[in-house]
């Protein structure tokens, strides 16, 4: 089977059936493909001679939560997926070749004799791994079109992001995606394109004009930042695994095109359709 | 922070050049501090493009007094804070 996701092509082989959560079936293609982007090799069962620790590299954790763990491996990288219901728990471990485009993911079998190789975080972080070399990044930012130009929100959590699509939505726009968006550079121009979520959507792609920085204010209110300033502002929001500075000259030297190519603003809001008029008035 | 080893700050950052500014990334192995990243201003970045492997501070607060408007007392406060900053990220 095979998906396609931001206009990624991913080849799945599975020693056993799999099980896919619904979000991820409209992103499923049928029949072959030659040349996918990268290739997934699901495999049943955690072998116990990869928990010998490597060298460590990287911990993806919050204050909250830890996510995954990643390690330098003989052959590539290594990645423990944690259960998120149980830290202590490894569900998945991942092997990522050099190229970057050969994954090996290995889980046990479920209850019913399936493997679910992209249970959360694992399918979020081979999304993400899809854009370190490739021409794109990973943004937590909500996406709207308006059937002629497409618009990046993005800020911090609690900052209005979902808030911002609903009233964009209630004005007859399309949200491509109010929490995860992959952006990237195809034909000379930036595309933004959901990606699968818990819940199912159809996929979708939209151009990218500008770039909102956005937080709740008293007063609507729109300033235009450039250069250095917009770079590191949105690069911000991307999705970073920063301990490879390859990774980071990619997205930085990507992120300073987008912010060429699309406005970026800092855009202050009150909670109601008034922004969406406001913007649309404002931001070219 | 340890003065003898400056040069060192460098290696923990990768640098962009957007226009006349410098945006700096630190390599990170926590997802914590993704969000930290900076750019640089011009007395900043006249401190970084200094920074090489036997600079002391005090080389830096004679550069820095010989090409700014800027007393030897103020230039060695900015230099420390500016190298106080580059090491905690």
């Amino acid at each position: 089977m095979h998906l396609l996701i931001a206009d990624f092509t991913l080849r799945i082989t599975s020693e056993l059936p799999i099980y896919m959560e619904e979000g991820y079936q409209p992103f499923l293609q049928e029949g072959e493909i030659e040349n996918p982007d990268i290739n997934i090799e699901c495999l049943s069962g955690i072998p116990e001679d990869f928990q010998n620790v490597k060298t460590f590299l990287f911990e993806a954790e919050d204050r909250n939560q830890k996510f995954y763990s990643i390690f330098k491996h003989k052959d590539g990288l290594g990645f423990y997926i944690y259960d998120q219901q149980d830290i202590n728990t490894i569900q998945q471990i991942a092997l990522l070749d050099e190229t970057l485009t050969n994954w090996k993911i290995f889980s046990r079998p479920l209850f019913n004799g399936t493997l679910f190789p992209l249970k959360y975080p694992m399918g979020p972080i081979l999304m993400y791994y899809l854009t370190v070399n490739n021409e794109a990044v990973m943004m937590h930012a909500s996406g709207i079109f308006n059937g002629k130009k497409g618009r990046l929100f993005t800020g911090f959590s609690g900052y209005g992001k979902s808030t911002m699509s609903r009233l964009w939505q209630s004005c007859g726009n399309l949200v491509i995606n109010d929490d995860r968006l992959i952006i990237r550079k195809q034909d000379g121009g930036f595309f933004m394109h959901n990606t699968p979520m818990y819940y199912t959507d159809q996929p979708k792609k939209s151009p990218v004009s500008a770039v909102h920085l956005i937080r709740h204010a008293s007063e609507n209110s729109s300033k235009k930042v450039s250069g250095a300033q917009a770079v590191s502002k949105v690069l911000a929001f991307c999705i970073q695994n920063n301990f490879d500075k390859q990774f980071i000259q990619n997205h930085l030297s990507f992120m300073s095109e987008l912010c060429s190519a699309a406005d970026v603003y800092e855009t202050g809001f009150l909670p109601d359709t008034d922004i969406v008029r406001y913007i649309q008035e404002n931001d070219y | 922070m340890d003065t003898s080893s400056l040069y060192l700050l460098k290696s923990k950052y990768v640098t962009k050049e957007i226009g006349d500014e410098l945006v700096l990334v630190p390599l990170s192995g926590n997802v914590s501090q993704m969000n930290e990243l900076f750019t640089m201003n011009e007395t900043g970045r006249f401190i970084w493009e200094n920074l090489s492997k036997k600079t002391t501070v005090e080389d830096l607060v004679e550069k820095m007094t010989e090409s700014f408007d800027v007393s030897e007392e103020e230039a060695e406060k900015d230099i420390l804070l500016f190298l106080e900053k580059l090491d905690k990220l």
